[in-house]
């Protein structure tokens, strides 16, 4: 199942520059394995080595929190990843 | 608390609204709101408060003027260089409205002062330039019982969201805990000069109409802005029981500076170097490894003797060039970025991670007066 991932700021570096990329999977794990095959190092910025959700990271399907990997994601969703920002 | 004529023509536009009218207008100029930091965010935002007739401001800040400021923090000019940023700000809005008080703070906020400064205002606005001020003010905001609207900016990205005692979740339900250099600073990677006047201005709404008690708040809801797509995002946020501040068994009863209790314990075993420590350890050991987590460009302007450059973004995937070389000593422009890096590799394991306080700054400050210092 293919959907789209809206990527935040100050991971845009990892997608060169793009803020929105399409990606394949029927969770939200499957989601960011599709990302980290294509933009390598991505996952780890967002999921720790225990695969728990960074507590700065939050994930959206569409406009519903997804807080595991497990989450399902539908043909044509759209995933948010918002990161914490500090800047002032 | 009645308004003059002069008053009463200032805001009429504003008074002539049926929502707001007389008492919505005396209750604008009965209202304290504090505004934490005077940067990209709080300069707008306090703009628009002082003309808006908010009748006390208090503005949070230790920083000075500089030229890098220029770009997006509004309420200075050329000739406020090196001026206290709340200084300049307080007479740039006196002169706006010379019927407000503006109440100046310049001090670092901290777990012992927080309280006394929040307890003293009504509403709460965050535009602080660290994460660890950010937990502070929340906590003081929700111990207290205090309205807070807090943003952030990022390169083309903002984010606003507002918490109201007892109705919705604060800032640790929204993050429970952020290490610093997780997330991302102007200082890094830039930032878009208009986009804090935007979620400024955002923040300066809110606090209207908390202070009339209109319209609906963005409680619950996070805000994001994506200045290059033009596009606002509204996404839900839900309090969390388990929140340390807010939940319903929470242990929190002070104010903490830092996300969590491991990033200050963790923190507290990196070595602090003065800038004349590090010019002993620089002599008697060639070794030293040096690295310099400011941005290339930063690096290349000017830079310590032997020192390698490994941008703070770049640091986590990059630390297994430094393995088995000894304890690093992290270096940047002020000490904010080479604390970060410290949390960061602490995180990964690194024995005694060091770091240089006061930054590169305090180095020119301290040893070498010509060591020009390029800005962030």
């Amino acid at each position: 199942m293919s959907c789209t991932v809206h990527i935040p700021s100050p991971l845009r570096s990892y997608t060169d520059g793009a803020h929105r990329v399409p990606a394949e999977g029927a969770t939200l794990g499957e989601v960011l394995s599709s990302l980290e095959a294509r933009f390598a190092g991505i996952r780890f910025r967002v999921v720790d080595e225990q695969s728990r959700i960074r507590p700065h990271i939050r994930f959206y399907v569409n406009t519903r929190e997804a807080s595991e990997l497990s989450a399902p994601v539908g043909s044509g969703d759209t995933v948010h990843v918002i990161c914490a920002l500090s800047g002032g | 608390m009645t308004l003059s004529a002069d008053e009463r023509a200032r805001y009429q536009r504003q008074i002539s609204l049926p929502e707001i009218g007389p008492s919505g207008q005396e209750r604008l100029k009965a209202a304290r709101v504090l505004l934490v930091g005077a940067g990209g965010l709080g300069c707008p935002a306090a703009l628009y408060l002082a003309a808006a007739g908010v009748g006390t401001l208090g503005l949070v800040d230790f920083d000075r003027v500089e030229i890098s400021n220029l770009q997006r923090q509004v309420l200075f000019g050329s000739g406020d260089l090196g001026r206290l940023k709340v200084e300049a700000a307080r007479e740039r809005l006196l002169a706006l409205n010379p019927d407000i008080t503006v109440r100046t703070h310049a001090l670092t906020l901290r777990a012992d002062n927080v309280c006394e400064i929040v307890g003293g205002y009504d509403i709460v606005l965050d535009g602080s330039d660290r994460l660890s001020t950010r937990y502070l003010v929340n906590d003081a905001c929700v111990l207290l019982g205090r309205p807070l609207v807090t943003a952030a900016i990022h390169r083309f990205e903002g984010q606003a969201m507002t918490y109201l005692p007892g109705q919705g979740p604060c800032y640790r339900c929204l993050f429970p805990h952020v290490q610093e250099g997780a997330a991302g600073s102007c200082a890094e990677a830039g930032v878009l000069g208009v986009l804090p006047g935007v979620l400024g201005t955002i923040q300066a709404s809110e606090a209207v109409k908390i202070a009339t008690g209109i319209g609906a708040p963005l409680i619950g809801r996070l805000l994001s802005y994506d200045a290059l797509q033009l596009t606002f995002t509204e996404l839900p946020v839900s309090r969390r029981p388990e929140c340390r501040v807010c939940g319903e068994h929470p242990d929190i009863s002070v104010p903490q500076e830092s996300g969590g209790l491991c990033d200050t314990r963790a923190l507290a075993s990196a070595r602090r170097l003065s800038a004349a420590a590090l010019r002993s350890l620089m002599a008697v050991g060639p070794t030293l490894v040096l690295i310099d987590v400011r941005e290339p460009r930063e690096f290349a302007a000017r830079h310590l003797d032997g020192a390698r450059n490994i941008p703070l973004g770049e640091l986590e995937r990059r630390l297994a060039e430094i393995a088995g070389e000894g304890s690093p000593v992290f270096l940047c422009r002020s000490g904010q970025r080479s604390l970060a890096a410290c949390a960061i590799a602490l995180r990964a394991g690194v024995a005694s991670p060091g770091h240089l306080e006061g930054g590169l700054l305090s180095w020119a400050a301290q040893v070498d007066a010509s060591f020009e210092v390029p800005p962030d």
